[in-house]
């Protein structure tokens, strides 16, 4: 595979998403460059969800293309399963392996996609297990660990496969409140690392503080984009003013 | 032989003596048809049910889409015709079939086999689907997310959670056919039914016979039951789990910090 290494890692390109009659994605163009960290904002409904699960191909595309590296993600890839463990993904809901141990939701893509042998998969697992905090609890299974240690296995299973962009869709929307922030610590010292990232958020302060980037999306349209410092201080459209005069950013 | 006895229990040690040999071998037929007719059976219903839940993914050729189509409906309709018709009137078709269409002089024992597999194989292929179906759809996307093809989904992930599943039914079905072997004496099986009636029909002691016949029978079941929740528990595994240390991030306090942008 030739890769353009000055080329975005991820360019979107005009991607349009229908279910049925309803078009949902309108037409979004983003391009995620080596280092970003993109936070992706908008109302409930607006196609966040959608948009971040075109990326990876878990919801088909209905127009428009994805590029890898300079070279449309179908034609730089044989199969959609080698593409996707370079692009890892973290769930709202966590959606660990149930039947498996924190170890071995870490190993399993390495080792039976990957091809990579045990040991060497089990001590790249606990490398980044240990990054996240979890390296104790290698032998509990899911149901074990409250939500905020569940969402940080996933981050570790993702990161084990040595993925060059992260996605994650509301990573802590379905934990309770006092579990937020150690999910938010692990992000933010990634996204202190340098690793790439494209973050569904509804945490502004979170969004604001920590990414590169920052996309409004509205109605399945990108209503603005720029830097966090553009879209929170100097929001130049109405839209964007509005959704973000409902959370509270008081210095 | 001993004199002939009096009391009804008399009667039922008398022939427990007797016929406990003949009894004990058809409980053992019956087990073994059992046993291997739901193991058999579970095979052909985790292969139906498998292939029942492959998407019919629009990215493959035309012809493949249509293969397995095709291949989901002979599967479709081999579940519907043997749940939909009695055991015994399908190892009468079966048995009596094979000899005079095509001139196959099966054993019964053979027939026996057959027809409790194929049978247990069509309740299971529902059980097998319905157990694949109700996964939460997070842990299919999950694994697909980590590049696994559906070959690798259904091993690694889905089948060792439907599987916990379907174990209960798993055991019904053991149980049911523990049971329902005995309508294979119509073709001449020598299990537990077929060799009590033999035995009552010597001295015409049919309640006392059946009295027994009834007592082997929930014996059966009943271990069955039991190893099969011990099992089950056993599959659940330890409920807890060893902590290493304690973990360093889980901060009391909670709430990632609102600080002024510092970069
Ligand atoms: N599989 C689907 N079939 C039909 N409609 C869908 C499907 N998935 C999403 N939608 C619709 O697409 C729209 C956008 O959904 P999406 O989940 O992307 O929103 P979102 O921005 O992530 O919202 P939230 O902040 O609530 O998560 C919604 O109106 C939803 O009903
Ligand atoms: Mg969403």
């Amino acid at each position: 595979m030739t890769v353009d290494n000055t080329a975005p890692l991820i360019s979107v390109r005009g991607l349009t998403k229908s279910f049925g009659e309803r078009q949902i994605l309108n037409g979004i163009d983003l391009d995620v460059k080596q280092g970003d960290v993109v936070s992706v904002i908008g109302a409930s409904g607006s196609g966040k969800s959608t948009f971040i699960r075109c990326v990876n191909f878990l919801e088909e595309p209905s127009g428009g293309e994805i590029i890898y590296r300079g070279k449309p993600v179908l034609e730089a890839f044989k199969e959609l399963p080698l593409y996707r463990t370079k692009v890892g993904m973290v769930f709202q809901q966590f959606n660990l392996f149930n039947n498996m141990t924190v170890l071995e939701n870490c190993t399993v893509g390495q080792i039976n996609v990957l091809g990579i042998n045990k040991d060497e998969a089990t001590k790249t697992a606990m490398k980044y297990l240990e990054h996240v905090g979890m390296a104790g609890y290698v032998n509990a299974k899911p149901h074990q660990l409250s939500g905020g240690q569940k969402q940080r296995v996933a981050i570790a299973r993702a990161l084990a496969l040595n993925p060059e962009v992260l996605l994650m869709d509301e990573p802590t929307s379905a934990l309770d409140p006092e579990m937020v922030g150690e999910v938010l610590d692990v992000v933010t010292n990634l996204a202190k690392e340098g690793l790439t990232m494209v973050i569904v958020t509804h945490e502004m302060a979170f969004a604001r503080d920590v990414s590169s980037r920052v996309m409004f999306l509205d109605k399945g349209l990108v209503e603005e984009e720029g830097s966090a410092e553009q879209i929170f201080n100097n929001p130049t459209s109405q839209r964007t003013k509005d959704f973000l005069s409902r959370f509270n950013l008081m210095k | 032989m001993s004199s002939i006895p009096t009391s009804f229990f008399g009667w039922v040690y008398f022939l427990l003596q007797e016929y406990g040999g003949i009894l004990f071998k058809g409980a053992c037929v019956t087990l073994l048809l059992a046993i291997v007719g739901t193991i058999i059976g579970c095979i052909i219903g985790l292969a139906v049910g498998i292939v029942q839940t492959i998407p019919e993914d629009s990215n493959k050729s035309t012809f493949s889409r249509l293969l397995l189509k095709c291949e989901k409906w002979i599967l479709y309709a081999y579940v519907e015709v043997f749940r939909g018709t009695p055991m015994i009137v399908q190892a009468m078709v079966l048995y009596y079939g094979a000899m005079s269409v095509f001139q196959i002089d099966m054993s019964p024992m053979f027939a026996g086999f057959f027809v409790v597999s194929i049978n247990t194989g069509a309740y299971m292929a529902e059980t097998v689907r319905g157990g694949i179906d109700s996964i939460d759809k997070g842990q299919k996307e999950a694994a697909v997310a980590v590049g696994m093809n559906h070959f690798q989904m259904m091993r690694l992930v889905l089948l060792p959670q439907a599987f916990r599943n379907i174990l209960p039914q798993i055991g019904n079905n053991l149980i049911i056919n523990i049971k329902d072997t005995s309508v294979l004496n119509v073709i001449s099986v020598t299990e537990l039914y077929f060799a009590s009636k033999s035995a009552a029909g010597v001295y015409y002691r049919y309640f006392e016979v059946f009295f027994l016949t009834c007592v082997i029978y929930f014996i059966m079941t009943f271990t069955a039951s039991r190893l099969l929740r011990w099992w089950e528990g056993k599959m659940d595994g330890p409920s807890d789990y060893e902590l290493i240390e304690y973990d360093p991030m889980q901060d009391p306090c909670g709430h990632f910090p609102i600080n002024p942008k510092a970069k």
